[in-house]
């Protein structure tokens, strides 16, 4: 009990700090695209650790979810008038139901799960840019939303839903539902003999987590304003997202963070300074990564007999 | 007399005060002129617009190259000559990347001119950005039909016209040959989806239905069984809308699979010929029809600027190499800004915008008719017909149509190869 009371000290911790940072960056740094593009991807890393760090079922597709969002949030600025806001919790509401069709995925695992959530990724994909679509999705033509474009409010947006995944995070963490999330992750059925509902646990994350990523996908959406399905849909979000994750460990809530915050800032800055090594560099370091820390950067604390939430 | 002598006095003193005024303004203006004008833009050094990136990159690079030798351009807001900076990010074809480069040329650099990647997507992501912070966005090449929807002071699309317009000659052509089964197959995307409906809507109108329409993925590089589905539908002519890597494929895929029309268009061989020769083969792109694009066509009256074939000299002898399209394209968005830079009376965006305005349907460079509308969208610069005709070991252009750019006669039906 001591311990949960000290590690929602610290997830309270980590929230203030997130809040804080990304209160005060804009005013020392004038590029919101780039502080707003590392929330993204921290979120995204994040809601990624859901289902991945927590029950081992990883989704290659992700940025289906993300594409969902940013497309249901569009539609429904374009036709129903709502809210931005509410357009947004739209897109989170797609793409839980886009989640609820490929819940029977989870019946597979391992590589074959992540094959079929990456195929169903681009049949979203090829679904919205397809031109009998057109009145409804622009098709190939992309969608326009610069009607409510607003990139302080997306920005502000951006961040509560990375605090509200951080706190899904920390939950899972310190929860009883996270620690028998743990045990089904490492031997599934000595968890369901021990009490664990398998079925509904997985379920209930893989949802969680595809509303996450709608919503992000919502929110990138409204700062975007004019974008095209590739922009939304390309495999380069699941990437970057699952690397990030990896980079800073998965199962843990400091590391998706930590891994999407740092490598994103080197990311940035060496696509700024010396764009010309930018694949050499950033693949080296992954490579590297891979080879010497595969358990992310938490790991190296892990090490120094650190707690890491 | 008094009272006449009292008016000239204090008209005249009233002239020397506004006379001073305007000297020391211009002076003042002249100080505050900055060293160098900075003009920022993004280019693709990986990913699928590379090629093309690379390219009109190229052309503003040596535009900017050739003013500098002169001293500068010219800014009338200073009346000085400035030299140009071009502070120039790679976006590896990714707009997520370009969203934050387009930020960081706008606050960080806080650059004074701002010019977009090739091509509507990575075009897409800086324009909103660039109206947020009342720039305006110079568009070399962004084509796409969603762009140009309402009047904006923030937008203009310079060196190539929107896409939407793109076939209408191409239609004219069909419509004038008397072609009445056509097949149009196009990628999944603005540019060439676009281009397909404003085809088929022009074909239409003159009582012609396409045999086939049917949309196909960017990603799509093998159109062997597709080719095969559009025979059965026994098409006079086939036109393929795609980019060139679609274009270089479904070219190699037809010339392999034995099928023959009478008729055959893609896009990218009247772009970047000597890519598609060294991909496809002379013998395979012999008798296809293209938009022929300078330097493959010339503009020899300009207003502004070197004409076509000027232009090619100069290139060759400054970089050693043949220019393409992408390179003239890149060339002529550096001399619409000089222009616009010569003409602008103050140096603020809306100034600029204006001047655009202003040269609209007055100026034509080497790409020809500078026409923009109050929406941004580029109305000149048309697109001919051409046909790529055997010539020695290669291919000549010969331009079909419209009749009064014609440089020949289309060989219709193509002969078998």
């Amino acid at each position: 009990m001591r311990n949960a009371t000290g590690g929602t000290r610290y997830a309270v911790a980590v929230l203030a700090t997130l809040a804080v940072a990304f209160v005060a960056l804009p005013q020392v740094y004038g590029n919101q695209s780039v502080l707003f593009t590392m929330m993204t991807y921290m979120a995204l890393a994040q809601g990624l650790n859901l289902v991945y760090g927590f029950t081992g079922y990883l989704p290659f597709g992700y940025v289906g979810f993300f594409g969902t969002g940013a497309y249901a949030c569009s539609i429904l600025v374009t036709f129903t008038g709502l809210p931005v806001l509410l357009c947004v919790i739209g897109g989170g509401l797609a793409a839980l139901l886009i989640g609820l069709i490929l819940g029977p995925l989870l019946r597979l695992s391992g590589a074959y799960f992540s094959i079929a959530n990456l195929a169903a990724s681009q049949i979203i994909y090829y679904v919205v840019s397809n031109e009998a679509l057109k009145p409804l999705t622009g098709g190939p033509y992309g969608i326009k939303i610069d009607q409510v474009f607003a990139p302080t409010a997306s920005y502000a947006a951006m961040l509560v839903v990375l605090l509200l995944t951080t706190a899904l995070a920390a939950y899972f963490r310190l929860s009883r539902f996270g620690l028998g999330l743990r045990a089904m992750h490492q031997n599934p059925i000595s968890a369901a003999v021990a009490g664990v509902n398998i079925v509904r646990a997985r379920l209930v994350v893989w949802l969680v987590s595809a509303t996450v990523a709608g919503l992000i996908g919502g929110v990138y959406a409204w700062n975007l304003s004019v974008f095209y399905p590739d922009a939304v849909f390309t495999l380069e979000i699941s990437v970057f997202a699952i690397v990030f994750a990896l980079f800073g460990g998965v199962g843990t809530v400091i590391g998706p963070l930590l891994g999407a915050g740092l490598l994103y800032t080197f990311y940035a800055a060496i696509g700024v300074s010396t764009p010309q090594y930018f694949q050499l560099l950033y693949g080296s370091l992954i490579v590297f990564l891979v080879l010497f820390l595969p358990n992310g950067l938490v790991s190296l604390l892990v090490r120094r007999k650190l707690h890491v939430l | 007399m008094r009272k006449f002598l009292k008016h000239a006095w204090t008209a005249c003193a009233a002239g020397a005060v506004a006379s001073g005024l305007a000297l020391s303004g211009g002076a003042a203006q002249a100080a505050n002129a900055p060293s160098v004008l900075t003009i920022g833009t993004l280019y693709a050094s990986s990913g699928p617009f590379a090629v093309a990136s690379k390219g009109q990159f190229e052309g503003l690079q040596y535009w900017a190259d050739t003013v500098n030798k002169d001293g500068g351009t010219y800014v009338k807001a200073f009346k000085k000559k400035i030299p140009v900076k071009i502070i120039a990010y790679d976006d590896q074809s990714s707009t997520a990347t370009a969203t934050t480069l387009y930020n960081q040329l706008i606050t960080q650099d806080q650059v004074n001119i701002l010019i977009a990647d090739f091509g509507s997507v990575l075009t897409s992501v800086g324009i909103p950005l660039a109206a947020e912070h009342k720039m305006l966005l110079i568009d070399p090449t962004g084509s796409g039909a969603n762009f140009f929807t309402k009047k904006t002071d923030y937008l203009a699309d310079v060196s190539i016209p929107s896409s939407t317009v793109w076939p209408l000659t191409l239609g004219h052509f069909l419509l004038g040959q008397k072609i009445q089964r056509i097949a149009i197959i196009y990628d999944s995307n603005d540019f060439d989806a676009s281009q397909a409906e404003t085809l088929k809507a022009t074909l239409e109108k003159g009582g012609v239905k396409p045999v086939y329409y049917h949309g196909v993925p960017t990603s799509e590089s093998n159109y062997t069984v597709l080719l095969h589905t559009i025979a059965a539908q026994n098409p006079d002519a086939v036109i393929e809308f795609g980019y060139a890597p679609n274009d270089i494929a479904f070219l190699r895929n037809l010339s392999s699979s034995g099928l023959h029309f009478k008729m055959t268009f893609t896009i990218f061989p009247g772009q970047l010929l000597d890519l598609m020769t060294k991909n496809v083969g002379a013998k395979a792109l012999a008798y296809t029809y293209t938009y022929p694009t300078p330097p493959l066509v010339q503009t020899q009256k300009v207003t502004y600027g070197p004409n076509t074939a000027a232009f090619v000299e100069q290139f060759k002898a400054a970089k050693n190499a043949e220019p393409n399209f992408l390179d003239v394209a890149g060339y002529n968005t550096g001399l619409v800004v000089q222009d616009m830079l010569e003409t602008a009376p103050a140096f603020t965006q809306l100034s600029f915008h204006q001047a655009l305005m202003d040269m609209s349907g007055k100026t034509t460079t080497l790409l020809g008719d500078f026409k923009i509308n109050e929406n941004g969208a580029q109305l000149g610069e048309l697109f001919s017909v051409g046909q790529l005709v055997p010539s020695g070991n290669g291919n000549k252009m010969v331009v079909v149509y419209p009749k009064e750019k014609a440089t020949g006669t289309a060989v219709y039906p193509a002969p078998a190869q």
